[in-house]
C-alpha cells in the first residue's frame, strides 16, 4: 500500500480532532488499542482528547458500522469504514436505520487486515474482498488500485460441487457444535433486530438449548432474514468462538441475490434492499 | 504416591482409566480443544494449552434435563430425571480450573441449598489435574498468578500431573487419587530424582509469572463500590461490548441458568440451559420492564459480580484468572485491564 497503517492512523486521528472540535459530530467510531497489539478494539472517541487514543493496524478486523444503531436517531456520528464496513453504512442507510446527513463517513482504502487468531489475511475468502470504500466523504489515505481483486464468491466452489446432501451434512456438521452465545448475530451491522426472533417466547420459533434442531432453525432462518443485506464483512465468522464458517452460507445467498436481481447489499444508496423491493423485471428463480 | 508414563503411552494411561469410570478429557476438533468424554482412547490429547469452553460443563452441562413429560398427560406421568452419579475422571485439567471447580461448590452445594446435579457428579468425580508447561510463556490473556494460582499449583486435584519430557509424572493428591492410581497397571514407579522434578515444578508454577497486578479483593471490591454510579468509566469500559454469551458461556466460574419448557411433537422437557448476563433478556421481567436495558449496565454486573458482589458475600473473587473471556471475545474486551482500570479510578 501507498500508505501506512501508521499514516492512516495519524490522519485518522487528526480527521477525528477536527470533527469533535467543530462540533460536526458527537462521536466518531473507530478502532482503539486493545490489551496488546494484535488486539485492538472498536472504540469511540466523544472528545478532541479522545481522538488519540484511536489506532488503526493490521488487525483491525471488526466493523465500526456495527455500533450506528446503537445511538439515539440524529445523533451527528463520524463513522471509520474499510471497504466491507462502508457497504453496512450504505445498507443501514437504505433500510433507513441511519440518515446519510447525520454521517460524516471516513473512507480507508485497505488491504492486507489480518484476523488476530489465524493470520490469516482478510480478502475475498471471508469478505467481500473490496479494497476501497464504497462511500465515504473523508478519503484517509489514498484509493488502491492495480491490486489483484478477489473474487468473493470464487471461495464458493468447492462448497457449489456438493450435492444436496453433501450440503445437508455439511450444515449439519457445522451446526451441532454451535453454543447459541451469539455472538454472530451480535457482532453482524444487519442483525438489529430487538427482540430477535430466536428471542421470542410467544410463538417460540426455536429452542433456547443448543441442540441440532434450534440450532438449524436460528441460522438458517438468520441466514435468510440477511439474504440480500449481508455485505460480506465476515465479522460474524469471525466471531464465532467454535469456528463455524457462516460466511459460506452468507455468501451463497448474496450470489444468488446477485444473480437473480442483479445487485449486491449495500454498494449504492439508490438501491433498494432486492428482497423490499418490487420489479416486474424481476427473476421468479425464486419461486421455483 | 508418584508413578510415571510416558506421553506415548497416554492412550493406555487413557484406557485404563476407562476401566474406572466415564473418561472426559481435552480432545483435539476443527475449533481448538475441548473436554470429551471419551470412546476413543486415542483421542485424548494433552497438546492444548487450555480448552474453548471450561471443564465446568462436565459438572454443570450447558443443558439439563430435569423432568421429561408428555403434554397433555397427567402430571403423575411425568418422569424425573435423577442425578447421575457414575464414577466420572476428568482428566487434563489447568490449575486455574481446578480452582474454579471450589468457586463453584459454593453456589451448588456451599450455601445449604444443594443442587442433586452439580453435587451427584462432582462426588462421583476424581479429578487428574495437569500443569501448565513452564517451559512456554503464559498466553496474554491469561492472569491465574494475579489470583494467587499457581501455573502447577496441585490442590483441589485428586492426582496431578507433570511433564517431564517425554514422561508424565501423576501424583496422587488425595485418599481418592491414591485408591485411583494404587489401582492402575501399566504404570511405572517414579525415581527421587522425578520426586525432586514434581515438587520443583511445583514450586516454581508459584513464581510463574502472567499479567500481574496485585488485586487485593477488599481493595478491589470497595473501588468497584464507588465506581458503581460512574456512567463514565463503565460506558468506556463498554463501548466495545456487543452484548452476547461468549464470556460468561466459556468462563469456568459463571453459573447462570435458565429453566425452560421445550416441546417437541408432545414430548415435553424441563430443562435448565446456560443463561448469560450479557444477554439483553436476562433480566426481562414478565411486566415487560427491564432493569438493565444498556450495554454498560450489563457489563457492569458481569465485573461487579465476579470482583465486587462475590467477594462481599462469599469472601472470594469469583474469576480464577484463565483468560477464556478475553481469548474469545469477538472485540478483544478485557477483564484484567478493566480490573485495573478500576484499581487506577
Ligand atoms: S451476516 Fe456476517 S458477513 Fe454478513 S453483514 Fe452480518 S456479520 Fe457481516
Ligand atoms: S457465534 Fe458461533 S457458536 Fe455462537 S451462536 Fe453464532 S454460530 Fe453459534
Ligand atoms: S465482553 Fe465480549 S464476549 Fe462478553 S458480551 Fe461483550 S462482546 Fe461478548
Ligand atoms: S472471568 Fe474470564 S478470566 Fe475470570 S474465570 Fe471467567 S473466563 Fe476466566
Amino acid at each position: 500500500m501507498a500508505v501506512s497503517f501508521q499514516q492512516i492512523e495519524e490522519k485518522l486521528k487528526t480527521e477525528a480532532r477536527r470533527l469533535l472540535e467543530s462540533g460536526e459530530v458527537s462521536l466518531v467510531l473507530a478502532w482503539g488499542k486493545g490489551y496488546d497489539e494484535k488486539h485492538p478494539m472498536p472504540y469511540v472517541a466523544k472528545c478532541p482528547s479522545d481522538a488519540d487514543g484511536i489506532v488503526f493496524n493490521e488487525y483491525c478486523t471488526h466493523n465500526p458500522a456495527r455500533y450506528l444503531v446503537r445511538y439515539p436517531r440524529g445523533t451527528k456520528i463520524a463513522v471509520a469504514v474499510k471497504a466491507a464496513d462502508s457497504r453496512a453504512v450504505v445498507q443501514l442507510i437504505q433500510e433507513d436505520k441511519v440518515k446519510r446527513r447525520d454521517l460524516v463517513i471516513l473512507g480507508i482504502p485497505v488491504y492486507g487486515i489480518k484476523n488476530p487468531k489465524t493470520g490469516e489475511l482478510i480478502d475475498g475468502k471471508t469478505t467481500c474482498g473490496l479494497y476501497n470504500p464504497v462511500l465515504y466523504d473523508v478519503l484517509i489515505g489514498e484509493e488502491v488500485h492495480g491490486q489483484p481483486v478477489s473474487s468473493p464468491y470464487a471461495v464458493l466452489a468447492e462448497y457449489e460441487a456438493m450435492d444436496r446432501d453433501a450440503r445437508f451434512a455439511f450444515w449439519k456438521k457445522e451446526l451441532d457444535r454451535c453454543i447459541r452465545c451469539y455472538a454472530c448475530r451480535k457482532a453482524c451491522p444487519m442483525c438489529y433486530c430487538d427482540p430477535c426472533f430466536i428471542d421470542q417466547r410467544k410463538p417460540r420459533w426455536g429452542e433456547k438449548s443448543p441442540e441440532p434442531a434450534g440450532n438449524l432453525m436460528y441460522h438458517l432462518t438468520r441466514f435468510h432474514h440477511l439474504a440480500g443485506r449481508c455485505i460480506d464483512c465476515g465479522e460474524c465468522s469471525r466471531a464465532c468462538p467454535v469456528d463455524i464458517p457462516l460466511y459460506l452460507f452468507h455468501k451463497k445467498v448474496a450470489k444468488d441475490c446477485e444473480e437473480m436481481f442483479g445487485q449486491a447489499a449495500g454498494m449504492s444508496i439508490e438501491d433498494k434492499p432486492v428482497l423490499v423491493n418490487f420489479r416486474m423485471e424481476d427473476s421468479d428463480k425464486i419461486l421455483e | 504416591m508418584l508413578k510415571k508414563t510416558t506421553v506415548n503411552q497416554l492412550s493406555d494411561l487413557a484406557s485404563a482409566l476407562m476401566e474406572k469410570g466415564t473418561l472426559v478429557a481435552p480432545v483435539r476438533e476443527d475449533a481448538g480443544f475441548q473436554f470429551r468424554e471419551i470412546t476413543d482412547a486415542k483421542r485424548v490429547d494433552l497438546n492444548f494449552h487450555n480448552t474453548v469452553i471450561s471443564p465446568k460443563s462436565v459438572f454443570f452441562p450447558q443443558t439439563e434435563d430435569f423432568v421429561r413429560y408428555r403434554t397433555g398427560r397427567p402430571m403423575q406421568e411425568a418422569e424425573p430425571v435423577e442425578p447421575q452419579g457414575k464414577p466420572l475422571i476428568l482428566f487434563g485439567v489447568r490449575p486455574c480450573d481446578v480452582k474454579s471447580f471450589e468457586i463453584m461448590d459454593i453456589h451448588f452445594s456451599g450455601t445449604g441449598d444443594v443442587d442433586p446435579y452439580w453435587q451427584a457428579r462432582r462426588e462421583a468425580a476424581a479429578i487428574i489435574g495437569y500443569a501448565f508447561d513452564l517451559g512456554a510463556p503464559a498466553e496474554p490473556e491469561e492472569f491465574y498468578q494475579t489470583l494467587g494460582i499457581g501455573a502447577a499449583d496441585p490442590e483441589g486435584s485428586d492426582i496431578f500431573m507433570v511433564r517431564r519430557g517425554d514422561d508424565l509424572l501423576l501424583k496422587s493428591i488425595t485418599g481418592k487419587g491414591e485408591a485411583l492410581l494404587t489401582g492402575m497397571g501399566g504404570l511405572a514407579g517414579a525415581s527421587a530424582d522425578d520426586e525432586k522434578f514434581f515438587d520443583d515444578t511445583v514450586a516454581a508454577g508459584r513464581d510463574f509469572k502472567t499479567r500481574f497486578t496485585c488485586v487485593d479483593a477488599e481493595v478491589i471490591t470497595k473501588k468497584l463500590e464507588d465506581l458503581f454510579h460512574n456512567t463514565d468509566f463503565w460506558e468506556k469500559a463498554s463501548n466495545a461490548c456487543l452484548s452476547c454469551g461468549v464470556c460468561t458461556f466459556a468462563c469456568p466460574t459463571c453459573y447462570c441458568f435458565d429453566i425452560c419448557d421445550e416441546t417437541l411433537f408432545q414430548q415435553g422437557t424441563r430443562r435448565r440451559v446456560w443463561d448469560a448476563c450479557m444477554f439483553t433478556d436476562f433480566t426481562l421481567e414478565a411486566s415487560g420492564h427491564n432493569p438493565r436495558t444498556k450495554v454498560y449496565q450489563r457489563l457492569r454486573q458481569k465485573i461487579n459480580h465476579k470482583y465486587s458482589y462475590h467477594v462481599r458475600k462469599y469472601g472470594v473473587i469469583s474469576c480464577v484468572g484463565c483468560g477464556r473471556c478475553t481469548r474469545y471475545c469477538p472485540v478483544n474486551i478485557d477483564i484484567f485491564s478493566i480490573v485495573e482500570e478500576a484499581m487506577k479510578a
